[in-house]
């Protein structure tokens, strides 16, 4: 009959449309995975040291889930055209795994992206800033990335330079408060990397010193990472909740 | 009635001046590292000590309660008023030198005129520097004072300032970085996707038990791209 055979073309022509933006967006997930994980903000020694590496681990999910979305969705190309039950049983089965480790991964960078909070990086910078007996890699990584993050982003502290006067720290430790009231990286620096006026630093005029926190430039990129892989994720899943039922549909009419 | 008179009486007895200044903290350009936990700034004394071109201008340091019972013939540099000994058993200490010379009048408009007391960290724990500029050893408060010394005799002196509290530092366990709960879009992800995949599941169930089955007559909806055969009875035999 001519009306069912164009309902058919219809809906295989859907699928095949489906199909394909799932594999174009599978694509575009891993290529954004791969930029986060390969750390262009330097802000990863900073994030594992804090114990909130999740969204790493949600972005690593992210390349091996955008990569098999690409490879199901050629299976589900072929397996419509042919009008193969097997092929699409197999197609919707591995979806349907592809699915919920991909909803996993949405579910931990929309997690993680609630428990960034100016106290957690302010506890982790005073309690490893420049400490002197350093337990582990970890503490000199921390502080190396801490020194270019506020030389690059001309910033001081997580909420400013009174971090280091508010609260007792390890830098404090070995820095006595006359000499050091807040880190010579706070300082405006000239190109040797020298403080320009250090009396004025230390004095707090402003001019010599960086007044503003660090916080901004943190939580920037750490918020659009988490963004990126939490909500591009669920746009993804919403889609493919559509075609992995179409496919459902059609291969519950199909004869064998 | 005879007591007030005769305090007031005692500093003209001596022959000190009474300025009618009073030091102060830094008010302009405003300075992140006004006070901190061992330092404070104060503004230089400008326009103060005209009159007294000779005279050696010292700071006096005192802890807030000691600053009433401080005698202006203490002497700068002596085991009496030594930074190193300070709060305990001096209660007050002498410290930053300077002559009219170093304060001139009028202040250049746009300098920063200032006197960090605390900045000299090298004497310390220096006995032989007793009118070391070291570190404040706690936070106070404390009150200061310029005073003016022709010989070894006091000719002037400023007011009392007002008491000056220096920072207490926290402990860094102090902050609580538990977390504030959860953001309304990451219940919102987690609601969706979860009732989502509840119903693909629910739909290869679905699928699978009706594999094979005539449910609802739609296998023959869609029929697979082969040639229908026909087959032909032969009637004739």
């Amino acid at each position: 009959m001519a009306k069912s055979e164009d309902c058919v073309h219809i809906l295989q022509g859907l699928l095949v449309f489906g199909n394909v933006v799932i594999g174009m967006c599978g694509i575009a997930l891993t290529a954004e995975c791969i930029y986060f994980v390969s750390n262009p903000h330097g802000l990863y020694p900073l994030l594992k040291a804090t114990e909130n590496n999740d969204i790493y681990a949600a972005a690593w999910i992210g390349i091996f889930v955008g990569l098999a979305l690409f490879a199901l969705s050629i299976l589900g190309i072929i397996g419509v055209i042919k009008g193969s039950r097997t092929l699409l049983l197999v197609y919707i089965i591995l979806m349907l795994i592809t699915f919920a480790f991909e909803m996993a991964s949405c579910i931990t960078a929309a997690t993680h992206q609630d428990s960034v909070t100016p106290e957690l990086f302010l506890k982790q910078m005073l309690e490893r800033y420049q400490k002197s007996e350093p337990a582990n890699n970890n503490d000199n990584e921390v502080t190396k990335t801490w020194d270019e993050l506020m030389v690059q982003n001309h910033c001081c502290g997580v909420l400013g330079p009174s971090d280091w006067q508010e609260y007792t720290s390890a830098f404090r430790l070995t820095h006595s408060d006359a000499d050091y009231p807040w880190p010579q990286k706070c300082c405006v620096l000239d190109a040797q990397g020298l403080p320009v006026n250090l009396d004025g630093c230390k004095l707090g005029v402003p001019g010599y010193y960086n007044s503003n926190g660090c916080y901004d430039a943190i939580s920037g990129p750490v918020n659009r990472h988490a963004w990126g892989v939490a909500w591009f994720g669920f746009a993804i899943l919403c889609w493919t909740f559509c075609v992995l039922l179409g496919t459902m549909f059609y291969w519950s009419g199909i004869e064998y | 009635t005879m007591l007030p008179l005769l305090l007031l009486l005692l500093p003209v007895a001596h022959g000190i001046v009474e300025l009618g200044y009073t030091p102060v903290l830094t008010k302009s350009p405003s300075l992140g590292g006004l006070r901190t936990a061992s330092t404070f700034v104060l503004d230089q004394p400008r326009c103060v000590f005209d009159e007294y071109g000779n005279a050696d201008i010292w700071l006096v340091v005192a802890l807030d309660q000691a600053a009433s019972t401080f005698n202006n013939t203490a002497r700068p540099g002596t085991p009496e008023t030594a930074f190193q000994s300070f709060p305990d058993p001096v209660s007050a200490y002498m410290t930053l030198n300077a002559t009219l010379a170093n304060y001139p009048c009028p202040k250049p408009a746009g300098d920063i005129t200032v006197l960090r007391v605390g900045s000299e960290t090298s004497c310390a724990e220096d006995a032989e520097r007793p009118t070391c500029n070291g570190p404040l050893p706690g936070p106070g408060p404390y009150r200061v004072k310029f005073l003016a010394l022709q010989g070894s005799e006091p000719v002037a002196e400023t007011s009392w300032s007002a008491p000056i509290m220096l920072r207490t530092a926290k402990s860094p366990s102090s902050i609580s970085t538990t977390s504030k709960g959860h953001s309304a879009g990451m219940i919102a992800i987690t609601t969706i996707l979860s009732i989502l995949f509840a119903i693909l599941l629910a739909g290869l169930v679905a699928m699978l038990f009706f594999w094979g089955s005539d449910s609802c007559g739609s296998s023959s909806t869609f029929s697979k791209p082969e040639s229908v055969t026909v087959r032909r009875y032969n009637t004739h035999h």
